[in-house]
């Protein structure tokens, strides 16, 4: 049976894993590594939110004292704290909503009130609300409502209002969160720009103690802002020019798209006649050059872009096309109804979500990890129960086998939809969430790693069972020469029903893993997989693992770069994609008519 | 080989006795009020499929070429005709800078490019021959036969066969849905085409002049109505008045007609068919399908034979397309949904592959089944639901596939068989 699978092109890929429990557990580990390692920041993060923070409140009652000077200091130690909450407790104190109620002994409380009810005599109360989180204040266990003339008015005048909403900006520069800190550091660069955070930005940027990441996020923020600067005359657009080319070096993106708008800018200031041409040639030929190194950049950032999601996606199809050639190649059975078995495992992820009572706002990550085996068992039963009523009396009948199982394709579409409905949301664990970047801009989304390395497990898994244990043997035997194998006491037909589960189990699998990259429906087997994944049998040639192995990511790939090619305007698409990568197959048929590894001598010859 | 000879020779009465229900028993009861013309343009559109179902047959049955892209062919067609009925139907007044009306379909998901406003929009060039009736028929059956020649030429040439045809003809099929929805191949997405009002045969070389036609509109109501160009109520009145130009789909008689013809060229095909298979050509179909290496070896090139085959069920197909359109009046990529495909498996399959007649028998025997289980029934104790069709028609294709791998036409013929034999007994016991 050494056809099934080249040895050697195999043994390069994967180190031999001795047992099948260690694959076991590394399959199922994946998820559970993946949770620990995401979860520590987002923990902390909602710790240092909660804790009352004993600097934050010592300084809101200067709020209250009258002095500019001293509100001054205060906001700006506020702002430095980085708490978050602080964010609309600013956009209040701006808009006026924050009052001064003090006790009777004279002490300052700080309060918020949004409106105010009255009674039958008409006397306005304020309902109150806590400056920080917004809940209600209590005292004795009920929220205030005080007399509105018992509040004193501590609304700041117009130039603290301007520093406070700068502030507001700032408060994310000095979050502990790495996340809300980097989006905050990014904000900077945007319009309006903050020319008030400068120093906080340079502070960051120089920083030795701060995240890589984040140090350059501000210095190239810091760049943007000089870029963003109004100009009037030649000097200003040097100096743009020159945090221009400052950005050039940092290979931002984001300045890019900016390029445009200020060669507009010259070419006004050069019509207004405020710089002459051969001021303006010198800024056209430095601006060409930062345009040309940046759209290098960026078209390498895509290609890097468009090569991770062509193996993501021929992963998915590897994954499905996977048990597609070990039921044809061993049992001349195309099953027309394999789409159907990946749906049925991404609703058996579904069931295990509703179980574990997963969601967005409250996430059970753990469901995932018991949804993998799960979908696996789910799609297997199904699969073994086709076998038995519809399969097994259509061993090497392939034409008729298509026809008989794209009836069960129907019939467990309908099915589910009348169970289930037409649309339903698996939503994916949090961990899956983010993306890992390996290097500038190239962000590698963990649910297409997790499906990447998913699919790499589901081979070796496969590789594992059928090289490595008895019951593969088993199977490669039945292969080769089921007429033999039988006469030397081999049960061929326990081992096409093992196959066949073993096959649908890993569409299950299939569909498990594509619960965190897309949506569930009950077509979604014969809208999104069925087709390709034939095709990559097709070109991969039947009974291959390794054939679906290469055509898999070769059609994945090819197809995600073919997709974003442009020829004068006309940009290609999914659509036209599909259509050169069909025509690209029906050519590839001509010089390989049996796909790309064909089984060979007496094999081959076989219908 | 001979067995299926024989099959052929019995399924000829079968096939006389469904042409006199259609020519002469509906007829009547369309006649005596019992049918609709509802129920004739039905039973008109899966005469239709009926043909489609018969290139299948000879391709499946007789070649042994299983294609699952046989309604992208009809659709093929099927756009064919309608965008000759596009031309000539619909609100007029949207005229084009060269002229011509620009289709309302059309017009309305006109992809335009930025900066381009709705007086930019063009007919595009490939949809003027289809103004001509004539030049539509030739094209609708050309089309689809040509686009079979291609792909037949690269795909049997490199000796695809069996499955791996099947999967690339439905890749294929899944391909051509794509393009087919898109705006931007201006055949109106997925809207399809709509607005089909009358078949203009008489149209020469558009030789329609919407102006010409408010003038003459105007010339015969009075001037003192103000003609809109995008007006509602004025523009059906001048429909009436185009509608001279042709032939109203709307008008029962035309219908009638519609029907006619189409059973005229399911009678017509089924005849090509039969003549093909029962001459020396359809031998070498047979023998590719029983074994095709050994004919091979003979020194016959298989491939010019199966994409003869190919070709002639393309065309087919094509031909029950165009057929298709004025019955239904609307044509839309779904009909090229690679399921739809299937389903003509399907009814080739539940009728029988291995005689023309089982795929007539089939094609019209699921899709009445089709329409009477669309709709909510009251089955004894069971009320019945739309929504179990697909599971319904999933367990009789297993069922088929499984035990009646000859199909309804099998049951036909084991009962005919037993009738002649009883008969014979009878005489011979009388004599």
């Amino acid at each position: 049976m050494s056809h099934l699978i080249p040895s050697p092109f195999f043994w390069k890929v994967f180190p031999l894993l001795n047992n099948f429990c260690s694959l076991l557990i590394f399959l199922g580990l994946i998820p559970v590594s993946f949770a620990q390692d995401k979860k520590v920041p987002v923990e902390t993060s909602i710790e240092t939110n909660t804790q009352p923070n004993i600097d934050l409140l010592s300084q809101l009652p200067i709020l209250a004292s009258g002095d500019d000077e001293l509100i001054t200091e205060a906001i700006t130690k506020l702002a430095k704290t980085g708490d978050t909450r602080l964010e609309s407790f600013f956009e209040l104190y701006r808009q006026g909503s924050v009052y001064n109620w003090p006790t009777e002994d004279g002490e300052i409380r700080i309060v918020v009130n949004l409106e105010t009810v009255m009674d039958d005599d008409f006397n306005e109360f304020a309902p109150l609300l806590e400056p920080l989180t917004g809940k209600p204040f209590l005292v004795d266990g009920k929220q205030a409502k005080p007399d509105l003339l018992d509040l004193e008015d501590i609304s700041p005048g117009r130039k603290l209002r301007s520093l406070v909403n700068s502030s507001k900006f700032l408060i994310r520069l000095f979050s502990p969160d790495y996340e809300t800190r980097i989006s905050g550091v990014k904000k900077c660069g945007d319009p309006p720009f903050m020319t008030e955070a400068m120093t906080s930005l340079q502070d960051i940027s120089n920083d030795k103690e701060e995240e890589e990441k984040i140090r350059w996020t501000a210095s190239e923020s810091i760049a943007l802002i000089g870029f963003g600067q109004k100009s009037e005359d030649f000097e200003g657009l040097t100096s743009r020019m020159d945090a221009l080319e400052k950005l050039s070096l940092l290979n931002s993106l984001r300045a890019l798209a900016r390029i445009d708008g200020f060669e507009k800018d010259v070419e006004a200031l050069e019509n207004s006649e405020k710089i002459n041409s051969k001021q303006s040639a010198t800024l056209y030929k430095r601006i060409s050059k930062v345009k040309k190194i940046l759209e290098s950049h960026k078209s390498s950032v895509e290609l890097a872009g468009n090569l991770f999601r062509g193996l993501s996606y021929g992963s998915v199809l590897i994954l499905i096309a996977l048990g597609l050639a070990i039921t044809f190649g061993l049992m001349g059975v195309i099953n027309m109804a394999h789409g159907e078995l990946v749906m049925i495992g991404a609703y058996a992820t579904y069931e295990v979500q509703m179980y574990f009572g997963h969601s967005p706002e409250n996430s059970v990550n753990e469901y995932y990890f018991f949804a993998l085996p799960i979908a696996f068992i789910a799609s297997a039963a199904v699969g073994l129960l086709m076998e038995k009523f519809v399969v097994r009396h259509l061993y090497n009948r392939p034409l008729e086998s298509l026809l008989a199982t794209w009836g069960v394709s129907l019939l467990l579409i309908q099915l589910v939809r009348l169970r289930y409905g037409d649309n339903i949301g698996v939503n994916a664990p949090t961990w899956a969430r983010g993306g890992y970047e390996i290097s500038q801009d190239v962000v590698l989304p963990f649910a297409r790693l997790y499906l990447l390395a998913l699919s790499a497990a589901c081979v070796a898994f496969i590789y594992f069972i059928i090289r490595k244990t008895r019951k593969g043997m088993l199977i490669r035997a039945t292969m080769q020469n089921r007429d033999m194998a039988s006469s030397l006491g081999v049960r061929t037909r326990n081992v096409d029903r093992f196959t066949f589960a073993l096959g649908s189990g890993i569409a299950g699998v299939a569909g498990y893993g594509w619960t965190i990259v897309g949506g569930v429906t009950p077509d979604m087997g014969t809208k999104l997989f069925i087709v390709d994944s034939f095709l990559v049998v097709v070109a991969g040639g039947v009974g291959e693992l390794a054939g679906v192995l290469c055509s898999g990511l070769g059609i994945g790939v090819i197809t995600k770069l073919i997709e974003p090619l442009e020829f004068g305007g006309f940009i290609i698409g999914p659509v036209w994609g599909k259509v050169i990568l069909l025509a690209l197959i029906v050519a590839f048929i001509q010089y390989k008519p049996a796909g790309l590894f064909a089984p060979k001598g007496r094999l081959g010859d076989k219908k | 080989m001979k067995n299926s000879d024989e099959k052929l020779i019995e399924n000829k009465g079968s096939f006389g006795a469904l042409l006199l229900i259609g020519f002469a028993v509906l007829p009547f009861l369309y006649g005596e009020g019992i049918f609709s013309i509802g129920d004739i343009n039905m039973l008109g559109r899966y005469m239709s499929f009926a043909i489609l179902a018969l290139g299948l047959g000879l391709l499946w049955g007789y070649v042994g070429i299983l294609s699952l892209c046989q309604f992208t062919f009809f659709c093929l067609g099927a756009y064919a005709m309608g965008m000759h009925l596009a031309h000539h139907g619909g609100p007029e007044g949207i005229i084009d800078a060269n002229g011509w009306k620009i289709p309302a379909c059309l017009f309305v998901v006109y992809p335009y490019d930025v900066g381009e406003s709705s007086g930019d929009a063009l007919v595009p060039g490939f949809w003027k021959p289809f103004w001509n009736l004539p030049l539509t028929l030739i094209l609708g059956i050309l089309i689809p036969g040509v686009t079979a020649f291609l792909l037949g030429y690269f795909v049997f040439r490199s000796r695809v066969r069996g499955v791996y045809f099947a999967i690339l003809t439905q890749a294929i099929a899944v391909a051509g849905w794509l393009v087919f929805c898109r705006n931007d191949v201006m055949l109106c997405g997925t809207n399809g085409l709509t607005r089909f009002d009358v078949i203009a045969p008489s149209e020469s070389f558009h030789t329609f002049n919407p102006v010409d036609a408010k003038d003459s509109w105007i010339a015969s109501h009075g001037a003192n109505m103000d003609y809109d160009l995008n007006g509602d109520e004025k523009l059906d009145q001048l429909d009436y008045s185009i509608a001279d130009v042709g032939f109203s789909l709307s008008s029962e008689r035309v219908q009638l007609w519609l029907y006619w013809i189409t059973l005229s060229c399911l009678f017509g095909a089924y005849l090509l068919c039969r003549w093909i298979v029962k001459s020396r050509l359809g031998k070498v179909l047979l023998a590719i399908r029983d074994d095709e290496p050994t004919l091979h070896f003979f020194g016959y090139k298989p491939h010019i034979y199966k994409i003869f085959a190919f070709c002639i069920a393309a065309a087919l197909a094509g031909l029950a397309g165009m057929l298709f359109v004025p019955q239904m009046k609307i044509v839309t990529p779904s009909n090229m949904e690679a399921y739809r495909s299937v389903l003509v498996v399907v009814w080739v399959a539940v009728g029988g592959r291995s005689s023309l007649g089982g795929a007539v028998l089939g094609a019209l025997s699921v899709n009445l089944l089709y329409n009477f289980l669309t709709s909510e029934q009251d089955l004894l104790f069971f009320k019945w639901s739309p929504d179990y069709w697909p599971i319904l028609l999933g367990l009789i294709f297993i069922a088929v596939v499984l035990y009646l791998p000859n199909g309804l036409i099998e049951i036909v013929n084991k009962l005919k068989k037993k009738f002649a034999s009883s008969h014979l007994v009878t005489n011979s016991s009388q004599k």
